[in-house]
């Protein structure tokens, strides 16, 4: 049952897609079977998971280092979960800002499912090869749907993206050409057992990584992302912060905890958490000074993707908890928010934070939504964003690193303070306009759509004994002991 | 001694129109050296034994990127009044850092292959020693079809979502320049075309069949067959759409959904997903491929939702 699930949970969407460029008359039904079927298709690989830990399957037949394997662990189902959720509940706001028989549906619904596809079948590739063609393909995928729309701000950040992705994407390709070289095989397991440790795979392992934090974003390699996320249509900045750029957080991870699991590198991992403490503090004092809600929500991307980085550092059982459960609730709450912003921006024309006055009357249902999940953001109690951030200041105070303590704490703080300057001009601002009729409303789905998504970052601080145990039972080896 | 002189001619060469491609002041002479680079390069492929290489560097690498590389200053000059668009005059401050980074980079992997030594159960080997078993001769194809479908399957749907993506632009931008030339009817033309058409679709159906023993494959007949298509283009032959025909849509999927219908096949009776089915499996991919990677590239090229025949007489 497995292999079946999981053969369609790649394939599904992409034969979806290809139904809409075939015959776009059956556009909106092969949306929803593109879509819909998917978390049931989910339930056999999770009580695989739950019942065995790991699932491996050789496609083709063929055992690496012949063939290409896919591993099936509780991280790279969470990742599964997460990107399968997400994207339903944004693909729900999305089917009424593109609705899928309409023009701009067909443009952007084959690739939204493309996009989904290949994240799918990223996080469950264990072949560095494959995962090059997977990131490629996601890569592709986002640039298309960022400027699906064709406005010059989003064509111009498009480009900028494109360009850096593909520095990326060479530089990760010649790390693996280089582990290749030394190894004979692809397969990141494998890889670890048979690699001996040199100057050489260091080398490979630091193009690979210097590659992967440019697509994802990691300060001071950011720049590429606050344009694009914050000039791209609602639904994909939604999946972009959410999830497109921590996949590639995600092989980091991979790469480092498994392949290289036994490499002493203490200095690259100062190195990567220092990086993700000057992305928390950058990327929050530049939320502080922007001007458009948007704009915002994209630069605290660019600070809460450095909390991820600090599980190097930080190495240990409950560091790796705590990043992992970042990545999840941080990719609701995100999600969330920019599907709020976008139905502000779709009712009231702009996003510029001095029009919002007073708008928590008007729409109180995406007001809501944004502030649910800036309460995670925050890290607040009880939600998502607080556990994570717990078990991170835990984490710190287990090891004695009170300077990672400070640093959690206080990008906490400035997460507040970011929010709150939103939240304060939209509820609490003299000029409020009272009793005007907004010109155009968003379709209350639409609005639902981003509601559900922030009471998810919220419940996820409540439900996160299942999801805590699941990460422990697919902790890296070696930091189980730890 | 003769080879060691050439190889030498050939990097020194490669160098050299790298530079002039990136450091002229005009945009024209730097696409020239580009396709030019794109030759050498497949020289160089060929030079180390990799003819599969080669010929993919040479169709696509050469030939149709700098079709689309003219086609793109074609419309600059179109806009700019007539002025030939000029690269940046002024050189980055970060050039010559990146230059010398790369320049070490360069040096690294190079010394990281001298040191490396074949290593014990390398993949390749093992791809040598199982070829026979599927009665194929070409380990390229073996690579990419049998061993590691799954990569070819996602670089098709690249290709798809490039053009995809490719589309969602078309109409923001003035797309009434056309790739075709000005004055097409010169009463050469068509006597060329009736004799490159059919030769080009010729070559490329027996890369394609070639492709399972020797050197060839979907890729290389795919860029050869696309030429033809671009010729046709240029030529006026057939002209753009804006929405694609029922034909031209089966050619841009037909990869893709082929691949993935006979990859999910062996679920049904129990066998590996992608395991592919017998020799007329690996056949029928592969021209789907070709065709879907043909039609992709003149898509591309024309700027263009879908085809039609021009008929002109």
């Amino acid at each position: 049952m497995t292999a079946e699930a999981l053969s369609l949970i790649v394939f599904l969407p992409l034969l979806a897609a290809c139904v809409i460029v075939a015959a776009p008359g059956l556009s909106a039904l092969s949306v929803r079977l593109g879509l819909i079927p998917l978390p049931l298709l989910l339930l056999a690989p999770t009580l695989e998971v739950l019942d065995q830990g790991t699932y491996r399957m050789a496609l083709a037949g063929h055992n690496s280092p012949l063939g290409i394997e896919w591993a099936l662990d509780p991280l790279s189902l969470l990742m599964l979960w997460l990107n399968t959720g997400i994207t339903i509940l944004v693909s729900l706001h999305a089917s009424y800002g593109f609705p899928p028989a309409s023009e701009a549906g067909r443009r952007f619904w084959p690739l939204w499912l493309i996009l989904f596809a290949s994240m799918n079948a990223l996080v469950l590739s264990a072949d560095l090869f494959n995962l090059y063609v997977t990131l490629e393909l996601v890569t592709l995928a986002a640039i298309g749907l960022i400027t699906v729309e064709g406005k010059p701000l989003a064509l111009r950040a498009g480009m900028r993206y494109l360009l850096l992705a593909l520095l990326a994407s060479l530089l990760y390709l010649l790390g693996v050409g280089l582990l290749y070289g030394q190894t004979g095989t692809l397969d990141l397991y494998l890889i670890a057992e048979r690699i001996e440790i040199s100057w050489l795979p260091v080398t490979a392992l630091s193009l690979m990584i210097v590659g992967l934090l440019i697509k994802s974003a990691i300060f001071p390699l950011h720049a590429w992302l606050p344009a694009a996320h914050g000039n791209a249509p609602g639904p994909v900045s939604a999946i972009l912060s959410a999830v497109v750029v921590k996949v590639s957080v995600y092989m980091i991870w991979r790469l480092w905890f498994w392949t290289a699991a036994d490499w002493d590198l203490e200095a690259v991992a100062l190195l990567l958490g220092l990086l993700g403490g000057a992305a928390i503090l950058y990327g929050s004092l530049a939320a502080l000074v922007q001007v458009r809600l948007k704009m915002i929500i994209a630069y605290s991307t660019v600070a809460q993707l450095g909390y991820l980085l600090l599980v190097f550092p930080l190495a240990g059982n409950l560091a790796f908890k705590a990043a992992v459960y970042q990545m999840l609730s941080h990719g609701l709450a995100k999600a969330a928010m920019f599907l709020a912003a976008a139905n502000i921006l779709h009712a009231i024309g702009t996003d510029r934070l001095r029009r919002l006055a007073g708008i928590d009357q008007r729409m109180p249902l995406d007001v809501f939504a944004l502030a649910l999940a800036g309460v995670s953001i925050m890290g607040l109690p009880p939600s998502g964003g607080f556990l994570a951030k717990w078990l991170f200041l835990e984490a710190a105070w287990e090891q004695q690193a009170w300077g990672w303590l400070v640093l959690v704490a206080f990008g906490g703080l400035l997460a507040a303070a970011y929010l709150f300057r939103v939240l304060a001009v939209v509820c609490l601002h003299p000029r409020r306009r009272l009793g005007q009729r907004s010109r155009r409303r968003s379709p209350t789905p639409a609005s639902w759509a981003a509601l559900l998504l922030a009471i998810g970052a919220i419940l996820a601080g409540f439900f996160s004994a299942p999801v805590l145990d699941l990460i422990t039972a697919g902790l890296p080896p070696g930091l189980g002991s730890r | 001694m003769m080879a060691l002189l050439l190889d030498g001619l050939i990097v020194l060469a490669l160098v050299s129109l790298a530079v002039q491609a990136i450091s002229g002041r005009s945009l024209f002479r730097g696409i020239i050296h580009f396709v030019v680079f794109g030759l050498t390069m497949a020289l160089a492929w060929a030079r180390i034994g990799a003819p599969d290489l080669a010929m993919a560097e040479a169709a696509i690498g050469a030939g149709l990127t700098g079709a689309l590389m003219m086609v793109a200053y074609r419309r600059l000059v179109a806009q700019g009044d007539n002025h030939s668009p000029r690269a940046p005059a002024q050189k980055s401050r970060l050039a010559i850092p990146i230059a010398v980074g790369s320049g070490l980079l360069v040096g690294v992997i190079g010394l990281g292959a001298l040191l490396a030594d074949n290593p014990p159960g390398e993949a390749g080997l093992i791809v040598l020693e199982t070829l026979p078993e599927y009665g194929l001769g070409n380990a390229i194809t073996g690579v990419l079809l049998l061993f590691r479908g799954l990569d070819t399957l996602l670089e098709i749907a690249v290709l798809l979502t490039a053009l995809l993506a490719a589309r969602a632009l078309a109409g923001t931008g003035d797309s009434s320049a056309t790739a075709r030339t000005q004055h097409p009817e010169t009463p050469l033309v068509g006597a060329l075309l009736a004799v490159v058409i059919p030769l080009t679709i010729l070559v490329a159906v027996h890369l394609l069949r070639a492709g399972t023993h020797e050197t060839g494959g979907a890729f290389q007949a795919g860029a050869v067959l696309a030429a033809a298509g671009v010729l046709l283009v240029l030529s006026g032959r057939v002209s753009r759409t804006d929405t694609a025909g029922p034909l031209v849509r089966l050619g841009i999927l037909a990869g893709l959904s082929a691949f993935i219908l006979i990859g999910l096949m062996p679920l049904l009776y129990g066998e590996a997903l992608l395991t592919l089915p017998g020799m007329w499996s690996i056949y029928l991919i592969e021209t789907a491929m070709m065709v879907s990677i043909a039609a992709a590239l003149i898509l591309l090229f024309a700027d263009a939702g879908g085809l039609k025949r021009d008929r002109r007489g």
